[in-house]
């Protein structure tokens, strides 16, 4: 049996199933996604509570990637992808017709798998977002430049090398970047999709403790394959299996006290 | 033997073959080209010969080695050759190149070895390099000065010295004829060009024609001034000239205007050999061609060759570059994306003299006939645009060499990680943005490998050109110092036509052979020196944009 000791820095559980308005950064209601023929996703309907971390847990292939993209539509790329159903942000679908994909794309940023600077300096790859909209004033951008450095904890690493290559970075220094680009535009949410899975542990933990800091700014989303990571960042957990949403708590209950056969079978590690 | 087969060894051995072998044809091909061609800048010692004939009679023969070769005796015997006293079953005999193009039958001569009594090289012999007729080989006696001899202890340096004086006058009065009145005989042609077109259009009244008239008026007295030094400078340089005596034994006297240069080979030690052979090479490069492309450089070829491929990469790279973001980003992917894309393919196996007949048919004759009508009627019935040029050639060629620029971008496009799209994408950038921003500054490498690709195949087309641009002999090149400077609408030399025409089309084969290969070995110098340059270039942008390395 995995020992998961959640930590103490999470907040205080609350009411998923009753959340208030003010309290809620998202709603999915009722989100069906088929991938031509084949259904992915089943019936999805959760609250994602604002300022507080998210993770989403389950098998390889359980949907949990598929729905994080959902959420800033990046799964319109896939030509095949049908998506029913709804996912709120600020009383607003933003599965609807008239909204604009790339202004809610500066609301909800992203962050991938494996780092993805890209070729030019660091500081251009900060400033990405704020060129895209416009934004060429250099004491603006500089100010962006630093606020989202240290953000994400890489400011005192690079500030003397801001126009060398990305490249030249670690990858763990590499994810912290593309986590600075993303916060440079100051989104609402976060979303992390296994944001450490391609790195080692002491870079893990640097990021694990980053995420920690970012909830006091932006929601987070977060999808990992790594039961620990969930419940060392997180302050609510959803499980998912095959498509579905088996349960859904704050990490506490859900890792001690799962309701549902399956959860527990997969926290215990009998599965998956 | 089996365990060999098994060990791998032979495909080792089969491999590292192929490659020798293609490398030792493309060193072979480059030495041979580099040494003949070259070799003809190099200066020769010049021979006397004196040879007798069957019948006793002898005579003294002046002039180069160019070849020798050995003959079956057989074969000389039956085309009437007798030798008395010679019984080997072989005969060497020697071509030489005598020059004196105006005073012998023929240049070139060959020389049977057994009947060459006498064979010195005295260094008081002179190559005389004339702007007509060739080069003259004698012995050099006086110098004449309007006709009167001039008495001089230093023969060479008052020949060095008068020579110096007759190729400055001339080179000034070249300068007066091809900017001073090219420019003016430009101007009256667009004058005359205006006044037409005004009267076209109905709109030529009598304020118009007494303008035009009063500066055609200018044009001509400017002429007629220009005219006059032109003739003084000419007359100067006919004060001098040179009394040689020739082989035949008879002195020759060589207006020095015609001279362009004396050297005494058999008189050079080995550096002022090397440093005339570099001279010769500068000038090669420099000068326009003569006497029917046989003799002087080939400036306007090379010009023309780099002018036009430079043109044509202009014009290619931006559309094959576009068209294949739209097949890789906006066409949809199904069966008629497919299609297209095999039919781009193909494109490049089409022969190229078909594009050749294609751009005559539709470039020239619809699209410019068209274009003459709408802009230049003026000029008509001789066409400005509707005949073959460099335009079109440049834009026959684009589209020949549109598929590689095409396939090469797309497979950059498609090399390019999704990751980095998607991080785009996922800061708000719309789809073009990512493209302007991100994807094409990436593709750029593999852009650039297609434009390698394009020249390397576009510098060395002739087929298609002879159809829609390239001349024997261009008296203009295509960019001048008359308004709008750069000319599209004229023809141009090319090195590649320059080879064909000067070693199969050329009144004397024999004297402009070492001349294709060293325009062969130019050609290939200038193909690989734009390649290097495009290479360069692209390796500068492989090291800024080298994708992920994990």
């Amino acid at each position: 049996m995995i020992s998961v000791t959640p930590s103490n820095l999470q907040a205080e559980a609350l009411d998923l199933a009753h959340l208030s308005a003010e309290q809620t950064a998202l709603e999915i209601r009722g989100l069906n996604l088929h991938y031509g023929s084949a259904q992915a996703l089943y019936d999805i309907s959760m609250k994602i509570p604002t300022n507080r971390v998210t993770a989403f847990i389950g098998p390889s292939g359980c949907g949990k990637s598929t729905l994080l993209r959902c959420i800033n539509r990046m799964n319109d790329l896939v030509e095949i992808c049908k998506v029913s159903g709804e996912i709120v942000l600020h009383d607003k679908n933003i599965y609807d017709k008239d909204v604009d994909v790339a202004a809610l794309r500066r609301q909800v940023g992203m962050v991938f798998q494996r780092p993805n600077p890209f070729p030019k300096s660091i500081y251009e790859n900060v400033v990405y977002g704020m060129r895209l909209q416009g934004v060429n004033d250099r004491r603006t951008l500089d100010e962006v430049v630093e606020r989202s450095l240290k953000g994400a904890a890489l400011w005192d690493e690079v500030k003397d090398r801001l126009n060398a290559s990305a490249f030249g970075l670690s990858g763990g220094q590499q994810q912290r970047l593309v986590i600075a680009r993303a916060i440079a535009i100051e989104p609402e949410v976060l979303l992390l999709d296994e944001p450490t899975s391609a790195l080692d542990p002491i870079s893990t933990l640097t990021i694990e403790e980053l995420i920690t800091e970012l909830k006091n700014k932006y929601t987070v989303v977060i999808v990992t394959h790594n039961m620990q990571q969930a419940a060392r960042v997180s302050d609510q957990t959803a499980f998912m299996y095959m498509g579905k949403l088996i349960e859904y708590a704050d990490t506490n209950t859900l890792f001690t006290t799962p309701e549902q056969k399956q959860t527990e079978d997969y926290i215990t590690g009998r599965y998956g | 033997m089996r365990n060999w087969f098994k060990s791998g060894a032979p495909w080792i051995w089969l491999t590292a073959g192929s490659v020798s072998i293609s490398l030792i044809a493309v060193l072979g091909v480059m030495a041979m080209i580099a040494w003949r061609g070259l070799s003809f800048f190099w200066p020769a010692a010049i021979h006397e010969f004196e040879v007798r004939a069957n019948d006793g009679s002898s005579q003294v023969i002046i002039g180069e080695i160019y070849d020798t070769e050995e003959v079956p005796m057989q074969r000389l015997r039956e085309s009437g050759v007798v030798l008395d006293g010679y019984d080997e079953e072989t005969l060497t005999r020697v071509l030489l190149k005598v020059g004196n193009r105006e005073y012998v039958p023929l240049d070139f001569m060959w020389v049977m070895q057994p009947q060459i009594v006498r064979d010195e090289t005295p260094v008081e012999l002179a190559v005389v390099e004339r702007s007509k007729d060739g080069n003259f080989y004698g012995y050099p006696l006086h110098l004449l000065e309007n006709g009167v001899v001039v008495q001089s202890n230093d023969l060479r340096a008052d020949l060095q010295q008068r020579i110096e004086r007759a190729v400055a006058l001339n080179e000034q009065a070249k300068d007066l004829q091809q900017s001073d009145i090219g420019a003016i005989n430009y101007q009256l042609n667009r004058l005359r060009l205006e006044r037409r077109s005004l009267e076209l259009k109905e709109a030529l009244s009598e304020g118009e024609i007494a303008r035009i008239e009063a500066a055609e008026q200018q044009l001509r007295d400017d002429y007629k001034l220009l005219e006059q030094r032109l003739f003084a400078y000419r007359d100067e340089a006919n004060r001098d000239a040179l009394v040689v005596r020739d082989m035949r034994g008879l002195e020759v006297t060589l207006p020095m205007y015609r001279i362009l240069d004396v050297t005494f080979p058999n008189d050079m030690g080995l550096f002022s050999k090397i440093g005339h052979f570099f001279k010769q090479i500068g000038k090669f490069v420099t000068e326009d061609p003569r006497e029917a492309n046989t003799e002087g450089g080939v400036f306007p070829a090379i010009f023309g060759t780099v002018f036009m491929v430079l043109l044509m990469s202009v014009l290619v790279t931006p559309f094959g570059v576009i068209a294949a973001i739209y097949l890789h980003e906006y066409a949809g992917k199904n069966a008629i994306t497919r299609i297209i894309r095999i039919a781009v393919i193909n494109l490049a196996g089409v022969p190229s003299i078909v594009y050749g007949v294609f751009g005559l048919g539709f470039f020239v004759y619809m699209v410019g006939g068209t274009l003459d009508q709408i802009f230049y009627p003026e000029g008509l019935p001789s066409p400005t645009f509707g005949t073959p040029g460099v335009m079109w050639s440049a834009i026959t060629l684009a589209i020949l060499t549109l598929p590689v620029v095409i396939v090469s971008t797309e497979e950059g496009l498609s090399r390019i990680p999704s990751t980095l799209r998607e991080g785009s994408l996922a800061l708000g950038a719309t789809k073009a943005e990512t493209l302007w921003r991100i994807i094409l500054p990436m593709a750029s490498p593999a852009i650039m490998t297609g434009l390698i690709l394009a020249v390397a195949r576009a510098a060395g087309e002739v087929a298609p050109l002879m159809l829609v641009g390239v001349v024997k002999s261009a008296p203009m090149l295509p960019v001048d110092g008359n308004f709008p400077y750069f000319h599209l609408d004229r023809k141009f030399m090319h090195l590649g036509f320059h080879i064909y025409d000067v070693g199969f089309q050329s009144p004397n084969v024999e004297a402009a052979r070492p001349l294709v290969y060293a325009t062969s070995f130019l050609l290939v110098t200038v193909i690989v020196g734009l390649n290097l340059t495009a290479i360069g270039v692209r390796n500068h942008l492989r090291e800024k944009y080298r994708s992920l390395e994990h």
